[in-house]
């Protein structure tokens, strides 16, 4: 059975060789765990064979996602792009909404150039049939110009997808169809997901042949990462936990060490959950801690308005569990207030 | 009305934990997380059974047959004559076209004679699943094939995608009922969540093997444990098994004692 490169050797290794071809396959992990990057590695990797790739983003405009993984310094010119971000939501009743899958917008990564304008007559509206729909075309396009298929497909992401579109439709039969699509085409796919509810099964969670998860949580201050395989139909893979890092040349995991959690309890049932219920501690207590001081500033009778705004943003990207922007902004505001109130932190040498 | 002498499953160390084996003509359902081995298990259930010449059903509702095949091959079990039934829905379509039921168009195929790529869903055609037409279909095959083991893969993706205007509960209760009353040997997988509640189909068969999945420093720690067996003594620990070259093998001898499954 064919064997399709991640593009990350150490997570080539810990699936035996790689991904089983013409299969689909879900990236799950929280928000900011590099879960667009590691899909990423597997499109770069699928275009040094000279296979063409599709990237199909619902969560981010193009424009972004070049900017973003220009940083890695890889080459996606030979990229292409579906731009399935739905435009700015007309609220107006006389502008028509149009489905996406009516004007197929695919480029080259080369072209990519500003964010796409949402129209002023009418707007794009995305769903997951009209994602199916450009996609379908996309690839008898493709077949026509070149006589070659799409070997690789990344959807970015289903939870986007999931939330833009399905409200009110059967959400487990268009996921199930859409899979069943994308296993149709033949292409080694990624699915990029979010897991929101660990309580309930998603079905692309089921109906996927494999999962890879990434893992994000707080050590002290330090931010640890580390991916595992949860699940990979037909092929045995390493079970274990393995760190990883974000570096200048994208994600690198460390497979012949182990990624340990602080913590007492040795069976210990570790996921997104135990991970997120850590981040979220950590970010209370520099909240905590915030407002403590802002408390003590009023009492001193400091102007403290404007990090007030900033602790107040802070706590609102919090709630809607945008951890990484909730604890740079906390820990910014933490860091005003001490300086305001003289008492800066660790090392303080006063004349 | 005496309970029939038990039948094995074949699984390594699993018939001693069921004190025997199952008893025959009874549904039971083999539950756990994605990723803990239920269709591997399943698979020995059926290969035990064909090794004893007995005719053997796998209706395929998660994953297409052609993977599946590839997927069983590291096993080097003789599988060749399982019928299997590609009991997948082809992708929807959106514009009115005609949809076939499955039961008028779909014949269970042999192993041997499974293709090796992907069914494709016709232009003009699709076939769409319901738990009605499976129904139809599962119980015609009974009476002209006599199918004693059978297993239903997976009963979440049957509820899932198969139940559309159908009241789920119910129709699903409606299904192992009329399993029971076939009288063939069925095992249903479960998906269960990684954190929550058993979903409630647990508690209509006969009995739950129930897989779990755990994580440690070490790796992912595979347990076992029958959860419910009308009928017949088991025993009550939670027992390690490990997936390997032979399949689900379960450490019988040596229970699990902990609080944390």
């Amino acid at each position: 059975m064919e064997r399709v490169s991640t593009g990350v050797d150490g997570l080539d290794a810990m699936l035996r060789g790689g991904l089983l071809a013409a299969r689909p396959y879900v990236i799950s992990g929280p928000t900011g765990s590099g879960k667009t990057i590691l899909a990423t590695h597997f499109l770069v990797a699928g275009l040094r064979l000279g296979e063409p790739c599709l990237l199909v983003t619902v969560d981010e405009p193009p424009s972004e996602v070049k900017a973003n993984m220009a940083l890695f310094g890889w080459n996606l010119d030979r990229l292409k792009i579906l731009d399935a971000t739905p435009d700015i939501r007309a609220h107006k009743r006389v502008r028509s909404v149009i489905d996406v899958g009516t004007s197929l917008d695919v480029r080259d990564m080369e072209e990519v150039q500003g964010v796409r304008q949402s129209s002023q007559v009418r707007s794009l509206e995305v769903t997951v049939h009209s994602v199916q729909k450009m996609i379908k075309q996309e690839f008898a396009n493709r077949l026509e110009r070149t006589k070659q298929a799409y070997k690789r497909i990344v959807i970015d992401s289903m939870t986007a997808l999931k939330l833009f579109s399905m409200s009110g439709e059967d959400s487990r039969i268009l996921i199930q169809s859409f899979m069943r699509f994308l296993s149709e085409l033949e292409a080694t796919s990624l699915i990029v997901s979010e897991r929101l509810d660990r309580s309930t099964i998603e079905t692309e969670f089921f109906l996927s042949r494999g999962e890879i998860r990434v893992h994000k949580w707080l050590d002290g201050n330090v931010i640890r990462r580390a991916l595992s395989i949860e699940k990979f139909r037909g092929s045995a893979f390493d079970d274990r936990m393995r760190p990883m890092s974000i570096g200048k040349a994208g994600i690198v995991v460390f497979t012949n060490m182990q990624a340990t959690f602080r913590t007492g309890s040795s069976a210990l049932r570790v996921g997104d959950s135990f991970l997120e219920a850590r981040i979220i501690e950590e970010i209370s207590n520099v909240l905590d801690g915030a407002l403590r001081l802002v408390n003590e500033a009023h009492r001193r009778q400091l102007p403290v308005e404007d990090i007030e705004v900033e602790l107040s943003r802070a706590m609102l990207h919090f709630q809607r569990r945008q951890y990484q922007k909730a604890l740079k902004q906390a820990l910014a505001c933490d860091s005003a207030l001490r300086q305001m109130l003289g008492e800066a932190p660790a090392v303080e040498v006063k004349p | 009305m005496s309970v029939p002498a038990k039948i094995r499953t074949g699984v390594p160390g699993l018939d001693r934990m069921l004190h025997g084996g199952i008893v025959p003509g009874r549904p039971y359902i083999v539950s756990g997380p994605p990723g803990s081995g239920k269709t591997i298990l399943c698979m020995q259930v059926l290969k035990e059974g064909l090794e004893g010449g007995e005719r053997c059903l796998y209706v395929a509702l998660e994953e297409p047959p052609n993977e599946l095949k590839i997927n069983m091959r590291p096993f080097r079990w003789n599988l060749d004559d399982l019928d299997v039934l590609d009991a997948n829905s082809d992708i929807r379509r959106f514009e009115p076209t005609p949809v076939l039921e499955i039961s008028t168009e779909t014949e269970p195929v042999k192993m041997r004679s499974l293709d090796e790529r992907i069914r494709k869903t016709a232009d003009f055609e699709s076939h769409e699943v319901t738990v009605h037409s499976l129904q139809q279909l599962l119980k015609n095959l009974f009476i002209t094939r006599k199918y004693t083991r059978v297993v239903i893969d997976s009963i979440t993706a049957l509820r899932y995608f198969c139940m559309r205007d159908f009241e789920e509960a119910l129709t699903t209760q409606s299904f192992i009922r009329f399993l029971t009353e076939s009288g063939v040997t069925s095992l249903l997988t479960l998906e269960v969540p990684e954190d929550g509640e058993v979903p409630p189909e647990a508690f209509l068969a006969r009995g739950e093997i129930r897989l779990h999945k755990l994580r440690d420093e070490s790796g992912i720690k595979r347990f076992i444990s029958v959860e419910k067996y009308k009928g017949s003594s088991h025993e009550e620990f939670v027992y390690p098994f490990e997936i390997s070259s032979q399949g689900v093998v379960v450490h019988a001898s040596q229970p699990m004692v902990t609080n944390a499954v």
